[in-house]
């Protein structure tokens, strides 16, 4: 008998969309910092992308329906005209595959042109 | 920070309302920018919602079910006045007033189980061909509002659908072999009213995956 190969062995089992990535790495520098306007205004910092109120919100809600994220009620504080933060906490699950993801990525562009530096071939 | 940012706000989740308007208020936003803010989280979270297959199955029952029990309102309301004139037994009419309560209770019951957030879209789909039929009603010897006698109790299946999910599996049988023994004693047995038994089985289907008690719901 012949061994059959495992081509799956490194399959990512929560694969995440490239917003999804952006916003749990950024939630993941800011630490116990992390929150709606926080996250927002570093996306747009780092990103250089502009980041709606919108996308920001839905994607959290989609990654703590996957059980990537964490969120709860912070603190009001008179900036905010006395309203509550919504705090973001990555859970150790939105860290692995984040980390998944990463690896997935810098696997897939280890001999495009662009990450070597060698010119690659256009159609 | 707009007022009409913050009297926009009422259509989203009680959770999201004070962090995006304190978000907003952060960063500064106002008027219009504000409102559109505001706006753009209510469509992409609708949008969202419609991810999931639920919110259509829920979208189709309700119309479907909609435009068949239309039909068998005005039929029980016809056979009524028969009964009336002494024309009809009473077990027959008797049968058919329970088929069309439970095919609208289930119907019901199904579509707010699988559309709790989407449940203005189920209603609106299934008010069109109420409207429809109501508008070119044309039987003079009855009202018109004859034909929404299903309206009742489907929208109390659609409530006890948002608030309970699901039936203990016991319920749900009982409730689909009673509904099909009922159909069997009056004989009705046309194809569109078989369309109506889906959502009872479907209900004794979704009881037996999980345990009851659960919510659910979209």
């Amino acid at each position: 008998l012949t061994k059959v190969p495992n081509y799956l062995h490194n399959a990512v089992h929560i694969m995440l969309g490239e917003f999804e990535y952006v916003l749990i790495t950024v939630a993941a520098g800011l630490g116990e910092c992390a929150y709606g306007a926080a996250i927002r205004e570093e996306i747009e910092k780092v990103a250089a992308r502009r980041c709606s109120i919108g996308a920001l919100y839905t994607t959290i809600e989609r990654l703590e329906k996957k059980g990537l994220l964490k969120t709860w009620m912070g603190e009001a504080t008179a900036q905010r005209g006395g309203r509550a933060k919504r705090m973001v906490c990555v859970t150790p699950k939105g860290l692995h595959a984040a980390k998944k993801f990463y690896e997935a990525m810098m696997r897939v562009s280890r001999n495009a042109s662009w990450a070597t530096g060698k010119p690659g071939r256009a159609s | 920070m707009s007022s009409l940012a913050e009297m926009a706000t009422i259509l989203l989740a009680p959770k999201d309302r004070d962090p995006v308007l304190g978000d907003l208020a952060e960063t500064g936003a106002s008027g219009w920018g504000a409102l559109g803010s505001v706006l753009g989280l209510v469509v992409r979270q609708q949008m969202e919602l419609w991810r999931a297959w639920q919110p259509w199955v829920a979208s189709g029952v309700a119309f479907a079910g909609s435009v068949l029990l239309l039909s068998v309102s005005f039929g029980l309301s016809v056979d009524s006045r028969h009964l009336l004139r002494g024309e009809r037994g009473y077990g027959s009419v008797l049968c058919e007033a329970l088929l069309m309560l439970s095919w609208a209770w289930t119907s019901g019951f199904v579509v707010g189980s699988l559309s709790g957030k989407t449940r203005w879209v189920s209603g609106i789909l299934c008010a069109i061909p109420c409207l429809s039929c109501v508008l070119r009603f044309q039987d003079n010897s009855l009202s018109r509002l004859c034909v929404l006698l299903f309206l009742l109790p489907g929208v109390v299946g659609a409530v006890q659908g948002v608030r309970r999910a699901r039936l203990s599996p016991m319920t749900a049988l009982t409730l689909a072999t009673a509904m099909t023994a009922l159909i069997l004693v009056w004989g009705g047995m046309y194809m569109q009213n078989w369309f109506l038994y889906l959502p009872a089985w479907w209900l004794v289907a979704h009881a037996k995956r999980s345990p009851p008690n659960e919510k659910v719901a979209a």
